[in-house]
């Protein structure tokens, strides 16, 4: 049977408004069953307090702190490196064999899995320097993991940078680097923020880079130091899912809704970071 | 009269292309120097010698010598930074940073650091460099203004207003007008007549009636060369060249 160019078009375009339907599906589901299950949980009591009676009661504080400190270390790490890497390589760097190398080295940290950094936290950080399984250890595991994603974000935004802005510049007396800092870098920063905080949403949600470097099983007390561990809130989630019998469900989804809840935040604020300077760039 | 700026021989390539082919000239003190010429002529490359900023393209290299004020510009010992503070530029179009009108005008003092955390110093040059492009009437209120959200116009005097504050002795424009309006461009005509009293000014133009109204000297560039130079009237009424004629009668071009 032969369909006439309109209709074909027409069913092209269900076809294709299906595929989008269809993405959004996992996610509306995803949500609302989070939603519906964890909602119970949430309270000031779960939220401020330790665990109990092996974490079938009580809150989880120290889950959430420790998350907070895993992803604060991680952005203090992978951040200035991140950033010098960017300006290197989009102002400084010619096209040779070297940095044609380390771009072709941060393509592919990116698409190393999470779990394999697992492994290399455990035997760089853990093991070699003698870390132990540690704040420190994890921090540095998840900031080694997010580095491409600040790179490259961060390239971008300085690429984004028109030209124009750098030959002024240049053209009133100033160096390469007064040029980067007073008339690119200060345009750039809200690409490199939002790619920032994308990274560290990543970062937050990971299980498998702190499983072997920095994750305690159960630790009902908060971190004094960079040197002890902690609970984080993913694997806090995958060891009452798993390692735990008899924990209620609530607990089980209020845990990923808290969880679920600081990375859309933090992702939410991308966002607005970005759409605020949107309205306002005019080059 | 001493010439600013004296080019002898002067030669300019892109990789294997040849951009500029023994270029000789010299430009007056405080006087309107243009050079005219089809697009891709050279006419841009070769103001971009005067401030070296041609240094950014990868592979140029340049031959012969530019003199300003008797010093070669392309000793290997020139400070790049003092050049390009003395020789500024506008550009053909308007460029200010999305920052305020203050911040941009006060962009080349910080960089220079010829501020020492002055305050009434800094705001002294603003009003100063504004009021030297005739735009401190309009904009005194306004100086917390996003630049970008001026007019074309003014958006082009503030990029003037910039390039004064780090006090240059020699102006280069690319093409300045290129992006405004006829009554924009009139009167930015008239503000380079001003400057002129206290800067010297090379501007390239492909708008040949320009030429004619703003400068003292003229240039015709052709495939790098540059065919004739001398007085814009005699240019204009006298060519001594065939194809100088030819291009300011219009026959093409």
């Amino acid at each position: 049977m032969m369909f006439t160019p309109r209709v074909t078009q027409k069913i092209a375009f269900g076809v294709l408004l299906a595929a989008s339907l269809v993405v959004l599906l996992p996610v509306g589901v995803v949500v609302f069953v989070i939603l519906k299950n964890g909602l119970g949980a949430i309270s000031w009591e779960f939220l401020t307090e330790m665990p109990r009676s092996g974490m079938r009661e009580g809150g989880i504080l120290p889950a959430i702190v420790g998350t907070f400190c895993l992803v604060t270390g991680a952005l203090l790490f992978a951040l200035p490196l991140g950033l010098f890497a960017a300006i290197y390589l989009s102002e400084y760097a010619g096209d040779n064999r070297l940095n044609r190398v380390i771009r072709l080295a941060i393509v592919n940290l990116a698409g190393v899995p999470s779990v394999v950094f697992g492994l290399f936290g455990l035997a760089l950080f853990v093991n070699f320097f003698r870390f132990g399984a540690s704040i420190l250890s994890g921090s540095l595991t998840l900031g080694v993991m997010i580095l491409p994603v600040i790179i490259t974000s961060s390239r971008e935004a300085l690429e984004s940078v028109p030209k124009s802005f750098r030959e002024v510049s240049l053209s009133l007396g100033a160096t390469r680097l007064q040029t980067i800092k007073h008339a690119v870098l200060p345009h750039a920063l809200p690409g490199i923020l939002t790619g920032t905080i994308l990274g560290v949403g990543r970062a937050a949600g990971e299980t498998a880079p702190i499983l072997f470097t920095v994750a305690a099983f159960y630790l009902p007390k908060l971190p004094t130091s960079l040197f002890d561990q902690a609970m984080a809130l993913p694997y806090h989630l995958y060891v009452l899912s798993t390692q735990v019998p008899n924990v209620e469900a609530k607990i089980r989804y209020g845990t990923a809704l808290v969880l679920l809840a600081i990375v859309l935040l933090m992702n939410l604020t991308a966002i607005a970071i970005r759409s605020y300077f949107r309205s306002r760039k005019k080059w | 009269m001493e010439p600013v700026i004296v080019t002898k021989n002067l030669n300019l390539y892109y990789g294997h292309f040849q951009a500029l082919k023994d270029v000789c000239l010299s430009i007056g003190e405080r006087r309107v120097t243009s050079i005219i010429g089809p697009s891709g002529c050279g006419k841009s490359t070769l103001l971009r010698v005067f401030n070296r900023m041609n240094d950014l393209v990868e592979g140029a290299g340049v031959t012969g010598e530019v003199l300003l004020d008797g010093e070669d510009i392309y000793r290997p010992e020139t400070d790049l930074l003092r050049l390009r503070k003395k020789v500024g530029m506008v550009f053909q179009r308007p460029n200010p940073f999305p920052i305020s009108v203050f911040e941009n005008i006060v962009f080349g003092l910080r960089i220079h650091h010829l501020y020492r955390r002055n305050k009434e110093m800094l705001h002294g040059i603003a009003q100063e460099s504004l009021e030297a492009v005739l735009l401190w009437d309009e904009l005194k209120d306004k100086l917390g203004r996003l630049a970008t959200h001026l007019s074309l116009e003014q958006q082009q005097r503030l990029c003037i207003a910039r390039l004064l504050a780090v006090k240059p002795e020699v102006l280069l424009m690319d093409e300045p007008c290129s992006a405004l309006d006829p009554l924009s461009t009139g009167r930015i005509e008239e503000l380079m007549q001003e400057l002129k009293k206290n800067y010297t000014i090379v501007i390239v133009t492909h708008n040949m009636q320009q030429a004619g109204r703003v400068s003292d000297e003229t240039g015709f560039m052709l495939l790098g060369e540059l065919v004739e130079f001398g007085p814009t009237e005699r240019i204009f009424t006298a060519p001594g060249d065939k194809r100088t004629e030819e291009y300011i009668t219009g026959r093409w071009g």
